[in-house]
């Protein structure tokens, strides 16, 4: 029994920002930084959300074409959090399982930018289909 | 903990109370009937407080938690408006705070969860004998069952914030414990000591590699010799976690040296086929200070030509 | 020095130095690589120190394009040392599985210069 645990994340602040260019890819992972400052993450942390978003980020506007970010402050039992949502228009990773195992690329860096951000954070989910774009979502949480 | 701390730990929003009132199934209809009471429950309030803190102040188990008289008034005028809080005719946020804080003092001042769960038996067999002596049989059963439920509710509460504050222990000192078991050492100027002792996992490994980058960077080190002697099992595992320090050192500018290869560990890692090449590495711990000394351009006394 | 990039290029003791200061766009990072290449044309130097110290983050294209210049460099007969890594960056790229291994590193400018076979005469050494 360990209700703590058990509670949901709570959003504290939500932002959606737009992944059209690629200074819009510097503002998202800028922006993640200051969160996870804010929410006061350690140096390690606060690297890892942000080179994480930056994948996640261009990855979205590079093969998805762009989309839109959307980021999180979140609160679980007293344990900050930061969340990023990436949405994006694009044709889908079609070998999703390939591009997560790292060194798989459709341009470049590709499969490192996915393999890479799941390796830095604590919670990382993607869906897609062919056709219908990609979303992941990924969650860093402090350490207590 | 702080009474603030648990209330913030259990986030007792809307919802969240409204789950736990599902659960302990106190309606609205439980709420409004006990409400109907209130003017019982005064009458009885100052009774049944003292009936309890007979019992309370009768065992000595319990008694020791109020040293002096002054306290237990204190406590008394809490514990009256605690029992009249059952009858407000409310469950939300603010009430399920209240209860926090109520559990939270308990907890802060070490009275056992068993006393405290002990008390509460108690209190709910004063409050059926109240309902029991003042109501009509079918009346005094509604009651009761519907302050059963109510005080069921206040007692997960109470136990929640128990184990809240036993989480913040454990975490507490498992940090503790993190800190400890990655000890860098400065042996020589530029040249750093980590020995390792105990299982090393992901995490651990984790939070041993930034620990040493942050003090590589501190100390402007230029050799980092890892004592791996204390490591009971050196698999795939742990060779990886090494290799990836190894080379997270190596962008600081910095070289690893391993050390503490015993016989049984070399052997195991050539049968796994775990390539070390990238690693320098040594057995006994000597043997890898004095290569960290000639790394840094320090040929120890009685090996220079 | 001329540049198309926003970050300049020294040339230090016979050594070029590119000192990052700011967090990279991807078009600014790849202009940079030109830019050093470029530099290394012109003067021939035989090595190259990239600080990046100021860098709060490197992501796997900035990374990239740190490893490729040093290799593209590498080609042109200059050795590349990259110097000020800090250390929850450098714990991010291994964490990715970013191979490094090409990557010749050194704590600071003056060990950079050192590494690059520069003698360094340091205030009170020696």
């Amino acid at each position: 029994m360990a209700p703590t645990e058990a509670a949901e994340a709570k959003v504290l602040t939500r932002e959606a920002l737009p992944v059209r260019s690629e200074d819009d890819v510097v503002l998202v992972r800028r922006r993640a930084r200051e969160l996870a400052q804010r929410r006061g993450f350690d140096g390690f942390a606060q690297a890892a959300i942000t080179t994480a978003t930056s994948e996640i980020v261009r990855n979205a506007l590079v093969h998805g074409g762009g989309g839109e970010a959307t980021l999180e402050e979140l609160d679980r039992g007293g344990r900050a959090g930061v969340r990023l949502t990436c949405r994006d228009e694009g044709p889908g990773v079609l070998d999703l399982e390939r591009a997560l195992r790292g060194g798989f690329s459709v341009t470049g860096t590709l499969g490192l930018g996915l393999s890479g951000a799941r390796r830095l954070v604590d919670e990382f989910e993607v869906r897609s289909a062919p056709g219908a774009g990609t979303t992941v979502v990924l969650t860093k949480w402090a350490r207590r | 903990m702080r009474p603030e701390d648990a209330i913030d730990r259990l986030q007792l929003d809307e919802r969240e109370v409204r789950r736990r009132r599902d659960y302990f199934q106190v309606t609205d209809e439980d709420l409004a009937r006990l409400a109907s009471h209130r003017d019982l429950a005064t009458r009885h309030n100052d009774e049944v407080i003292e009936a309890l803190y007979q019992f309370i102040l009768g065992h000595p188990e319990s008694r020791a938690f109020f040293p002096d008289a002054a306290t237990v008034a204190r406590v008394k005028q809490l514990q009256r408006r605690y029992f009249l809080g059952l009858f407000q005719g409310r469950c939300d946020p603010a009430y399920a705070e209240d209860r926090v804080r109520v559990g939270a003092t308990h907890e802060t001042i070490r009275m056992p969860a068993r006393l405290y769960m002990g008390a509460y038996a108690v209190y709910l067999e004063l409050i059926r004998a109240m309902f029991e002596r003042e109501l009509e049989p079918a009346a005094a059963r509604a009651a009761y069952a519907s302050a059963q439920r109510l005080v069921a509710f206040d007692m997960a509460l109470a136990m929640d914030t128990y184990v809240a504050a036993a989480e913040d222990t454990i975490v507490r000192h498992q940090a503790a414990v993190r800190e400890l078991s990655t000890p860098v050492i400065r042996v020589f100027d530029r040249i750093l000591l980590l020995p390792l002792v105990g299982t090393i996992d992901t995490a651990r490994a984790q939070q041993v590699m930034e620990t040493l980058l942050t003090r590589v960077a501190e100390e402007q080190a230029r050799v980092v010799i890892i004592d791996i002697s204390g490591v009971p099992v050196v698999d795939t595992k742990v060779a990886e976690h090494m290799i990836m320090t190894t080379n997270a050192v190596r962008l600081l500018g910095a070289k690893t040296v391993v050390a503490g290869i015993s016989p049984v560990v070399a052997k195991t890692i050539v049968q796994l086929g775990i390539s070390l090449t990238a690693l320098e590495t040594r057995g006994r711990l000597q043997d890898a200070i004095t290569l960290a000394l000639e790394l840094t351009g320090r040929a120890p006394a009685g090996r220079q030509a | 020095m001329r540049q198309t990039g926003q970050v300049p290029i020294l040339r230090v003791a016979g050594v070029l130095l590119v000192a990052i200061q700011v967090d990279l766009g991807d078009t600014v990072a790849t202009a940079l690589q030109e830019d050093v290449l470029e530099a290394i044309a012109r003067t021939g130097s035989t090595g190259l120190l990239i600080d990046v110290t100021g860098l709060e983050m490197v992501d796997s294209f900035v990374a990239r394009v740190l490893v490729d210049t040093g290799r593209m460099a590498r080609l042109m007969g200059t050795e590349t040392v990259i110097v000020g890594l800090r250390p929850e960056v450098a714990g991010t790229l291994v964490r990715m599985g970013f191979d490094v291994s090409e990557v010749q590193a050194a704590l600071d400018i003056d060990e950079g210069l050192e590494r690059l076979g520069c003698k360094v005469v340091r205030r009170g050494a020696d």
